[in-house]
């Protein structure tokens, strides 16, 4: 692979600020991804939701523009802008023509610096966010993925999922003053911004510079990492809603690492091996669907990693009602045969040269470039570690995949499944 | 031998006729390359592209389920799966399966299938950009289609079926197309019908296998960093060996009826409300799509546009979007909102039929127009970052059997005026070619 890191110019500024930008030869897009701190993470418990109702009205008004007036200028210019929440941080991401880049900075710095949260559109943004959250209730995967992280997670950790029921009540109770309380720590404190595409450095640093030396300093808190407190335990909940032709099913476990843990990046080969999304390259996948015909996709669908927060390993499928049962028997006892028999030197050496070549494909896009740059911002790698990473990879053994293997304690998945139950199926 | 002289990497003038005999050079416009294979009508388009060390690769077949008939709806698609169990060269007992090969590499492969066509692609590091042109040579002409295959495949496609069912929007856009056209094919939805999946015959998919896979009914593209004169060398030598179809393709005669009065269409299931309204348009083809194109990012482009302001903006809706599907034969302007809880069936379609009334009768705004004309510019930008982009963009135009459009359309859409969209609406928002339909949610 050639050498990403030499053609990338990386700023380290003042409180955390981290910048990269990329230029490519990619005509006529730029492309950006950056994040603040400022989270659910730094919000009392029931209040996580400010956050997505605050990102949701960031380009509802500021103090020198309307609604009206940034949306407009965007759509003029082309510019695609959203704003998005988690953990620990505010996140935003961009796409313009060349020429408008610095306004899109300018735009995003106004929305972090200036939001204003008038009344009307909070109760607008609640109304919407009602509305969602009602949809969600006959939406399966949605309902399934609450069911486990309850199962999996005690009340007071970042990845547990309050109800939708709960989560309406806790919207509703938001005001603007706490709106406004958020929007006040997002600034330069951990600011992560990387830039990829049609772009020369000269001109991309003035611009970001310019920009943001209007943003306050923002949050200097660090929240206190809340340990799960709930231990694995297989437990079962099927979450039936009529009408519902499939049923998205769960299989998952919380674990006790986050993404520092020395054995992540062999966690995401163990993930691949098992639940990757190819036909031929995940084995779930190989025995569940291709060999059994029990699902249309059946992956492993880990998260919930921050540097504050313990993520979990997750199987997602989706089963028809007819064969649900056989489905997760089957996925269980595939689980089985590939620690038995798949953790191989052969096994690990292919799924390496997989890697490899998945990276090169996956930073081809200004969006890949961008949001790999950003990645190695918020979790505090150097920049060579983006042409680190494949010898990183290489350098992942066996053994790490064993210890991996008994890291996650299988016996303990637990099962969240919603849709029509067929009672009378196998 | 062939994979060597694939990848060499130095550069070569872009070839001619007359340099490679039996292939012959067409055209060239925005930088796609079209070819001919002389010996069997296969059409080559090269898009060099240096800038990533990644090269895409697709062919796509000029069939969909626009050529499928009752008691085969979604053959074109559960074909499309089954064109992974293997082929002559590439199968399970070599160790080489289609996936296995370009998996094992770290790239991507797969395929999709729409009303007019179906396309098989994949993405790989650059070195590798022979395996997929020899795949997909291969399994042109050579691919299993067997019953154990269909036996097994069958159940997957049918989750994916089920998996469509779950989502009101999907079942509801089902019935909107079935409600608009009564004899065209674009009446059933590419995934088929549930009983049609599960019964068509294995004879019924290897005729349609031997029907339609053959290269003078096929593109194949190759976009990304390679030598063209050796790629042109090697689709010569993999594709050279199949003949041109032996008969004519199946023709698809079917023309819809006139429509007479407008249509409603509900269904009533679990899930969320909604509302849609469908129109009738013209083939993609026709000179009044440009400006349609304009319209559908005047209704539902962004969080400035028409329908997002009379919906979103005011909670009564948490989603509007707007297609104007570009097709072979004539099809749909379409829209569905997504009403939120408070916001009655009737309710929302009094605010959507005075959205269409307001273009009908006043136009749009300079300030639409101009929007709508960036948001070109950024699109023709956006299809060119990546392999993927370029590739799935294309195809839609390969799709309606003029791949050009893809260069031409550009320029087509900076040259429509406000009145041009003020007169498409006149002459396409009619009533009585509509379809209205409603998803009502039986747990609210």
């Amino acid at each position: 692979m050639e050498p990403i890191a030499s053609n990338v110019t990386e700023l380290e500024l003042a409180d955390g600020v981290r910048i990269f930008i990329a230029p490519t030869k990619a005509k006529d897009v730029v492309t950006l991804q950056g994040s603040v701190l400022g989270g659910m993470l730094m919000l009392p418990r029931g209040k996580e939701i400010t956050q997505a109702l605050a990102v949701e009205l960031l380009d509802a008004g500021t103090v020198e523009k309307t609604k009206d007036q940034i949306r407009e200028a965007l759509a003029a210019r082309g510019i695609g802008l959203s704003f998005s929440s988690g953990t620990d941080r505010t996140f935003f991401s961009g796409s313009c023509l060349p020429e408008d880049f610095s306004f899109l900075l300018k735009t995003i710095v106004e929305c972090l610096t200036g939001a204003t949260f008038p009344t009307k559109e909070i109760a607008l943004a609640k109304e919407r966010m009602r509305g969602e959250l009602e949809e969600g209730k006959t939406d399966t995967n949605f309902r399934a993925t609450i069911a486990l992280s309850r199962m999996m997670y005690d009340p007071s950790h970042i990845n547990y999922a309050d109800t939708i029921e709960e989560r309406i009540k806790f919207l509703n109770s938001i005001t603007r003053a706490e709106l406004l309380a958020f929007r006040k720590m997002l600034g330069r404190e951990g600011l992560v911004i990387s830039v990829a595409g049609d772009i020369t450095p000269a001109s991309a640093e003035r611009s970001i510079r310019s920009a943001i030396e209007k943003l306050p300093k923002g949050t200097t808190e660090t929240p206190v990492r809340k340990l799960n407190q709930k231990r694995p335990e297989a437990k079962e909940l099927l979450v039936p809603i009529t009408d519902k032709a499939n049923i998205d099913t769960y299989l998952g476990v919380a674990l006790p690492i986050n993404y520092d843990h020395p054995l992540y990046l062999a966690f995401t080969i163990f993930n691949s091996m098992l639940g990757a999304r190819g036909l031929s390259s995940g084995h779930l996948m190989s025995t569940i669907r291709e060999r059994d015909g029990l699902t249309y996709g059946i992956y492993v669908r880990a998260g919930g990693f921050g540097a504050l927060s313990e993520g979990f390993f997750r199987i997602w499928a989706t089963f028809s009602p007819a064969t649900f049962k056989v489905a997760v028997e089957k996925t269980r006892k595939e689980i089985s045969i590939f620690l038995k028999t798949k953790l191989t030197e052969q096994g690990l050496l292919a799924r390496q040269d997989q890697f490899a070549g998945s990276y090169v494909v996956g930073l081809s896009t200004t969006n890949g470039l961008a949001s790999t740059l950003h990645s190695i911002g918020i979790e505090g790698k150097p920049l060579s570690y983006i042409d680190a990473y494949p010898d990183l990879i290489r350098a992942v053994t066996l053994d790490d995949l064993k210890a991996v293997a008994k890291l996650i304690p299988f016996d303990k998945l637990s099962l969240a499944a919603s849709g029509s139950f067929d009672t009378k199926a196998k | 031998m062939a994979a060597k002289a694939a990848t060499k990497s130095a550069r070569k003038a872009a070839p001619t006729a007359s340099t490679i005999p039996g292939i012959t050079f067409v055209q060239e416009l925005e930088g796609i390359k079209e070819y001919t294979l002389t010996s069997n009508g296969l059409r080559i388009l090269l898009v060099p592209d240096d800038s990533v060390p990644v090269a895409g690769v697709m062919i796509t077949y000029h069939v969909g389920s626009r050529n499928e008939a009752i008691g085969y709806t979604g053959a074109t698609h559960l074909l499309e799966h089954l064109m992974f169990k293997g082929s002559e060269k590439f199968n399970r007992e070599n160790g080489n399966l289609m996936e296995i090969t370009i998996e094992s590499l770290g790239g991507m492969l797969n395929a999709t299938t729409w009303f007019d066509r179906t396309n098989y692609y994949s993405i790989v590091p650059a070195s590798s950009v022979h395996l997929p042109i020899e795949i997909e040579a291969d399994r042109m002409r050579t691919a299993r289609i067997t019953e154990k295959d269909r036996a097994s495949e069958m159940p997957i496609v049918r989750n994916e079926y089920e998996r469509g069912e779950n989502n009101p929007m999907e079942a509801l856009d089902k019935e909107m197309w079935s409600a608009a056209f009564l004899a065209h094919p674009y009446h059933h939805s590419t995934i088929g019908w549930k009983s049609d999946i599960e019964g068509v015959s294995i004879e019924r998919l290897n005729q349609f296998y031997n029907d339609f896979y053959w290269p003078n009914n096929a593109t194949l593209t190759v976009t990304g960093k390679f030598d063209e004169l050796a790629i042109l060398k090697l689709v010569k030598k993999e594709f050279g060996q199949h003949t041109k179809s032996p008969k004519p393709f199946p023709a698809m005669y079917t023309e819809e009826p006139p429509q007479q009065g407008q249509r409603r269409v509900i269904v009533k299931r679990s899930g969320t409300n909604m509302i849609a309204i469908a129109h009738k348009i013209p083939n993609a083809h026709h000179a009044d799509i440009p400006a349609l194109l304009v319209l559908t990012n005047v209704l539902a482009g962004g969080d400035t546009s028409r329908l997002y302001r009379a919906f979103v903006d005011s909670a009564k809706a948490t989603d509007a979007s707007t297609y104007c599907y570009e097709l072979h034969d004539p099809s749909l302007f379409l829209s569905y909102i997504t009403l939120t809880p408070k916001t009655t069936h009737a309710e929302g379609e009094k605010i959507l039929l005075r959205e269409y009334a307001a273009i009908k009768e006043k136009g749009i705004t300079a300030a639409e127009l101009a929007r709508a004309k960036r948001a070109v510019r950024r699109f023709i930008a956006s299809r060119r970052d990546g392999a993927y982009a370029f590739l799935s963009s294309l195809n839609e135009d390969l799709a309606t059997g003029d791949w050009t459009r893809f260069a031409k359309q550009p320029e087509q859409i900076m040259n429509v005026t406000a009145a041009d969209v003020k007169r498409v609406a006149n002459t396409y928002f009619n009533e009585d070619q509509s379809v209205f339909g409603q998803f009502i949610a039986t747990n609210s």
